[in-house]
């Protein structure tokens, strides 16, 4: 039975942070990632981010990943720090704590950490509509994954449905590789990414569909086309469906929070629309009802790299610190600036929807 | 919370709560089944979903004899339009040691005297021809029967709730038994937390959680609950294999109708209706079951659960009524209940109705462990 | 679908990478040693990996992350096995799988 101080689940941006910030206060770590690369989503990120200087605002996603990665490396060579790829955490046992994994297809482990950061992010939601299962309909994150880490395009003519930020950003990257946006559809009155992009995109000559949504996608046994329909503001059907020719649809129509290990740990989760799905209930710190486990990123709720980031600063932390690593005035001082930082992140009429999420599963203090 | 009326109110929407329900209205009398989760819930959709003639006493055997001629055609017979899925893969129980082959044996013997003629003994030969995929080194014989096999334990509760429904029982789910009503020393109904329901008789078939409720009322039923668990793999095209049980270690395993294969081992395990699973039943199982089916080695686990046993000192039910009058139990199956859904169900009708049961259930009586009166189960893992 | 060559702000180095060849359905393929299968079945036009147990319907990629299970394929014998997640090795026999897969005879 493998041991570890902190165990880390999930190497994206809020795992690396954790990662890092439990290593740099003297805690011993392991980090899991199911995918054969570091970095979530981040490595698929080419455009600029925004947020403050030290979410490395107008820098580009994976040069945010590289950042984390040297941090990263510098404690892995301390021997601090120790990252597993390809490993799929296949479940929590509540009567122990012991977590197993599964090393590629054929190597089972088991290992009993003291404390646990899941930090396990989302997966793609999908929408129904006839031949939704077809080749050629994929989440938007795996478009960004074959094209920004592989480098391979998914077909030619795309049509994107779904014009929040993910949308937008993603038909552009689509074009900077060479693919045609044959539309971007969108079901609300409002394009609900941040407007800088749309207006990239619309300089582009991409047309934005407001109010339209996919009613069927066309094939035999590949995507060929797609029926269009236009809807009114009770998403009622208006007129009759368009034809349009493409041979990929990219759904970016939200995600939802990776939470299976939280419920095997049986941790107080609760079902919060602005957080987009179930989540754990935590305090300040991102500590969830479970003692020993903390939770950051998009598992904790679906917002974005940045906040990611430090949430996961702040998890580590926590961690660390239970484990009594680093002095108060240590924990004191990180402490008061990484909740600065969200704050920041958070303010204003961007942050209001997380902001009403938050409150519905933060706590005081688990007492 | 105003109360309400029936003639009869059963407590528990596992297999024998939702069949005994069905009965009841069939007979006509007003009912209520309390459900405190949703139907199947417990003990019922847990279970490794299995349905045999296979038994070594006799009213065990009566009454599966009874169990296996319903399943057939209980679809139809209930109007259910979804599937039950009643799949005769076969039951194989395997012996490693002469004295369970003597066991075996008997079991057999005692099943043909009674009329269950498909059981038969086989030798190593016979067992490599029904069942291609084992490894029969150290096998000293076994005991087959080709009708036993699978059923969906969620549909086989959902197909008899859905009848009971249509025949005007009232089901309440999401709701908790808090108490019996209990009137000049007899049961008058219960107290839930939505509410209070008066009846003649109360059916408790709340499997291992029928001790709380009976402890109440002054009824000491000696039901254990014990933690079990099973696995699950990813599902493969569907191979010639029986549900093979071994009593010699505690393990079975079968291939369900949908190409996964579910494989459990009984031995030592907490004794409460916990559902936390361990990481070590893996070990236990893959130890136990792999070396007997090598092609197993290369099929992916995806899930395990736990769901509890509900043992009593001689692996029997206790079944009918209890010295609390108006009140009746039906628990205590020790890991084979499920498949007595359709007789026992009919039986605790019966038995409320003021009929004989169609057949003689005294063995399972609740005073029988005050008596000394025991009388065990060998086919049981 | 193809490789990207030309891109603003993302290089590649294909070149540099390590090609290996692997066979899909019987037709030999080349690919980059440790990327998914998924990508490398991209680069050579292929986006149908199984045929569905009940409905007969075709499935390719979805989530990339080892999810949703829409990728599964025959790989060296064995079945449902997740192309978006596993890398490439060479001489790796991948197969369009039919149904749900027969467990291979070696474990």
């Amino acid at each position: 039975m493998k041991s570890t101080e902190i165990l880390v689940i999930g190497g994206g941006p809020a795992g690396l942070s954790a990662a890092i910030e439990a290593a740099s206060l003297g805690a011993e770590v392991t980090v899991l990632d199911s995918d054969l690369k570091l970095g979530g989503q981040l490595i698929k990120q080419t455009h600029k981010f925004f947020g403050s200087k030290e979410e490395h605002a107008g820098t580009r996603g994976l040069a945010i990943a590289d950042i984390l990665f040297e941090e990263l490396e510098g404690h892995q060579a301390s021997g601090k720090v120790k990252v597993l790829s390809n490993a799929t955490a296949t479940g929590y046992y509540k009567e122990d704590g012991v977590v197993s994994y599964v090393v590629g297809e054929d190597e089972y482990v088991r290992i009993k950490p003291r404390k646990i950061v899941m930090a396990t992010g989302a997966q793609e939601r999908l929408i129904p509509f006839p031949n939704n299962d077809l080749p050629g309909v994929y989440g938007a994150g795996a478009i960004q994954t074959l094209m920004n880490v592989y480098g391979v395009t998914p077909g030619d003519k795309v049509l994107m449905v779904g014009a929040g930020n993910i949308g937008l950003i993603v038909s552009y990257q689509l074009m900077q590789a060479g693919v045609q946006i044959v539309g971007i559809l969108e079901a609300l009155p409002k394009i609900g990414g941040y407007w800088v992009h749309a207006a990239k995109i619309r300089r582009m000559g991409v047309p934005i569909l407001l109010q339209h949504t996919i009613s069927e996608a066309l094939g035999d046994n590949l995507i060929e086309g797609a029926l269009i329909q236009e809807i009114d503001n009770c998403f009622k059907p208006v007129g009759s469906p368009k034809k349009v020719d493409c041979d990929i649809i990219c759904l970016a129509v939200g995600l939802t929070p990776t939470c299976e290990l939280l419920w095997q740990a049986d941790c107080s989760m609760k079902f919060v629309p602005q957080l987009c799905g179930y989540v754990a209930r935590r305090d300040a710190l991102m500590r969830t009802s479970h003692p020993d486990i903390w939770v950051a990123g998009d598992a904790a709720g679906i917002e974005e790299a940045s906040a990611a980031m430090v949430e996961g600063r702040i998890a580590g932390l926590a961690a660390a610190a239970s484990l009594s690593h680093g002095t108060p005035e240590e924990h004191k001082e990180r402490s008061a600036l990484y909740h600065k930082r969200l704050e920041d992140l958070r303010a204003g009429e961007v942050g209001e929807k997380i902001r009403a999420g938050l409150c519905e599963v933060c706590c005081e203090c688990w007492g | 919370m105003g109360s309400k009326r029936v003639d009869v109110a059963v407590i528990g929407g596992g297999v024998h709560g939702c069949s005994t329900a069905y009965h009841l209205a069939q007979k006509g009398l007003k009912t209520v089944l309390i459900e405190r989760d949703y139907i199947s819930s417990g003990g019922s959709g847990r279970s490794a979903a299995g349905i045999r003639y296979q038994f070594g006493t006799e009213v065990n055997i009566l009454l599966a004899q009874y169990n296996m001629k319903c399943i057939k055609t209980l679809q139809q017979d209930l109007n259910y339009k979804a599937d039950i899925e009643y799949d005769p893969a076969g039951y194989l129980w395997i012996a490693y040691s002469e004295s369970q082959l003597e066991q075996l044996k008997k079991n057999v013997a005692l099943q043909n005297q009674l009329g269950t003629y498909g059981s038969t003994i086989l030798n190593v030969k016979q067992i490599q021809e029904v069942a291609p995929w084992l490894n029969t080194q150290g096998m000293l014989g076994a005991s087959f029967n080709p009708e036993d096999g699978h059923v969906n334990p969620h549909t086989l509760c959902f197909a008899y709730a859905d009848a009971a429904k249509a025949l005007g029982v009232e089901i309440q789910k999401q709701t908790t038994v808090t108490g019996i009503i209990m009137k000049n020393g007899k049961a008058a109904g219960v107290h839930t937390d939505k509410g209070d329901w008066e009846a003649d008789a109360v059916v408790c078939c709340a499997g291992a959680w029928s001790v709380d409720i009976g402890r109440e009322i002054g009824l000491d039923i000696p039901v254990i609950p014990e933690r079990h668990q099973i696995l699950i793999t990813e599902a493969v095209e569907r191979m010639k294999h029986p549900m093979t049980l071994c009593l010699d270690d505690g393990s079975y395993w079968k291939q369900c109708p949908n190409g996964t294969f579910m494989l459990g081992v009984g031995r030592e395990e907490v004794k409460d209706t916990s559902y936390y699973a361990s990481w070590d039943y893996l070990d236990a199982a893959a130890k136990r079951i792999v070396p007997k089916m090598p092609v197993l080695a290369g099929i992916r686990v995806v899930r395990q659960w736990t769901g509890p046993y509900q043992n009593t000192p001689d692996l029997q039910a206790i079944v009918g009524p209890t010295p609390v009058e108006g009140f009746y139990i039906d628990c205590g199956w020790s890991g084979h209940g499920l498949q007595f859904g359709p007789s026992v169900g009919r039986i605790m009708a019966e038995f409320v109705n003021g009929e004989k049961p169609f057949i003689d259930v005294s063995m399972f009586r609740y005073s029988r462990f005050e008596e000394g009166d025991l009388f065990f189960e060998p086919a049981c893992i | 679908m193809k490789l990207i060559e030309n891109h603003p702000i993302l290089d590649f180095h294909h070149e540099d990478k390590k090609k290996i060849t692997f066979s899909f359905d019987g037709r030999k393929m080349e690919g980059f040693a440790g990327e998914p299968i998924a990508a490398a079945l991209h680069a050579n036009g292929v986006r149908t990996y199984r045929i569905t147990p009940e409905m007969k319907r075709p499935r390719g990629f979805f989530c990339a992350i080892g999810k949703c299970s829409s990728c599964f394929m025959t790989v060296n014998g064995v079945p449902n096995v997740r192309t978006c997640v596993t890398p490439l090795e060479e001489g790796m026999r991948v197969e369009t799988q039919t149904g749900k897969g027969v467990v291979a005879a070696e474990g």
